[in-house]
């Protein structure tokens, strides 16, 4: 394996390998791998090997804790506190008292809640959303109702706030209920409803439309490095999070849509979504 | 005190790649925990660059210098014989040899595809540091040889013969499996 050029011709199959090839390279490396058969078997190990280590060796996840020290490096010095995500996120074991408390007044003061979402900068609406989203990951509690079953999680929500939310079983299109929580942004509640893909969880958060908005077609983001997207249907804004692939993401944003429109047409009354 | 330019660009240059950040500071540092905080370090490193006003084209390679920087201190302090190991003498040496593999039997194709995780976290472990980062670049992050180029200061040249000498060590290692 000593002759003339095997290095070369080594680093050009490494090169056809890693798509760094243009299209003359192509042709070429076509040529020499049809015309000799152990260059072609040492494509195939090194294909293999690729295989190997893309299966076994995976790109890790950044473990949450230290996401969300970094989003603070860059946040908490800040001078305006936004939201309540920083004490939250600081002392989970009083959230749920603290989310009591605030739910509590948000019912009483059901006249502001018009001003849901329009009052502040949307950016800061986002991020209150991937904050409630990353700090339900964290403690292990991503939903204050646990349920399956949307006739559950509909009344919990509306017991707890002046808007009636809508809560649709995607459980056909491969995303079932895990249950609802509230969360926080621009000071009030707003519903929440938490679905599951394999082991991956996805938040939506209902927020009231600014103005009369019209439909729009979803559109995407990037918040604190998760994947969001946000569209608008009626008079509701919608925003999904989640650490699933974008396109699970959109697989359930179109179904989440489909069988929110549904819902409407069919005037409450349809039982499942596809 | 962070400016809004600051944390803007942050945000838009550094959170999004935190993933290859860290799955490159665990490759080079071999700890779950010693990886936190050389992302760490990165970030506030990066933070510092980004309100000095630098310009950055590749996010992504750029963060990953910064990673790989930190990683480099990281080690010098706790692990200060990866370091020496890395250096030029070793590369010579390996290349040396590299030529001469094409005469020990060539592994399978299959023999590799069976290798398990373990297996294969030990062999890419056991890969010299210069190896290492350069096949975690790639096969990882995803990083073009450019890319890798930018974030690990060597010629593609360098770049190119690193990587083939990485898979040669690593096909090596799991197609000769017992």
């Amino acid at each position: 394996m000593t002759r003339p050029g095997f290095e070369d011709r080594s680093l050009l199959l490494h090169a056809a390998l890693d798509g760094e090839l243009d299209a003359a390279g192509v042709i070429e490396m076509e040529r020499l791998l049809a015309a000799d058969p152990d260059l072609s078997a040492e494509y195939a190990r090194l294909k293999a090997l690729r295989e190997t280590i893309r299966a076994k060796a995976p790109r890790e996840r950044a473990p949450d804790s230290l996401r969300l020290r970094m989003m603070e490096i860059a946040e908490t010095k800040q001078a305006p506190p936004r939201e309540a995500k920083t004490p939250r996120w600081r002392d989970p074991p009083s959230w749920r008292s603290f989310a009591g408390a605030m739910a509590a007044t948000v019912v009483a003061t059901l006249g502001l809640q018009h001003l849901i979402a329009s009052s502040n900068a949307p950016d800061t609406a986002l991020q209150a959303i991937v904050s409630a989203h990353m700090r339900s990951q964290i403690s292990g509690q991503p939903v204050d109702v646990v349920s399956t079953d949307r006739h559950t999680v509909k009344p919990w929500l509306a017991g707890k706030l002046p808007v009636a939310a809508e809560v649709v079983d995607l459980a056909e299109a491969g995303f079932p209920l895990a249950g609802g929580r509230i969360d926080i942004v621009s000071g009030a509640g707003v519903p929440t409803l938490v679905y599951k893909r394999r082991d991956h969880l996805i938040s939506v958060t209902e927020l009231r439309a600014e103005r009369a908005e019209e439909a729009t077609v979803p559109r995407h983001l990037a918040v604190g490095g998760y994947p969001v997207v946000r569209w608008s249907d009626n008079e509701r804004a919608y925003v999904a999070v989640s650490d699933l692939s974008p396109t699970d993401l959109d697989a359930f944003v179109a179904a989440f849509r489909r069988a929110v429109a549904k819902e409407r047409v069919g005037g409450g009354g349809g039982e499942s979504a596809k | 005190m962070v400016s809004e330019t600051g944390r803007r660009n942050f945000a838009e240059h550094v959170l999004p790649h935190l993933d290859d950040a860290y799955s490159l500071a665990r490759w080079l540092c071999g700890d779950a925990t010693d990886a936190e905080d050389v992302v760490q370090d990165a970030c506030v490193r990066a933070l510092k660059a980004l309100e000095g006003g630098a310009p950055v084209e590749r996010p992504r390679a750029w963060l990953l210098a910064i990673v790989r920087n930190a990683a480099y201190s990281w080690l010098g302090k706790n692990r200060p014989r990866a370091i020496v190991l890395a250096g030029g003498a070793e590369e010579a040496e390996a290349r040396a040899d590299a030529l001469e593999t094409g005469g020990s039997p060539s592994p399978e194709a299959a023999l590799i595809e069976m290798a398990d995780r373990a297996t294969v976290a030990a062999a890419i472990d056991g890969l010299p540091l210069a190896f290492r980062e350069t096949l975690v670049m790639r096969e990882i992050n995803g990083l073009s040889y450019r890319d890798i180029s930018e974030a690990t200061g060597a010629p593609i040249g360098t770049v190119m013969s690193r990587l083939a000498r990485a898979r040669a060590l690593l096909a090596q290692k799991l197609g000769t499996a017992p």
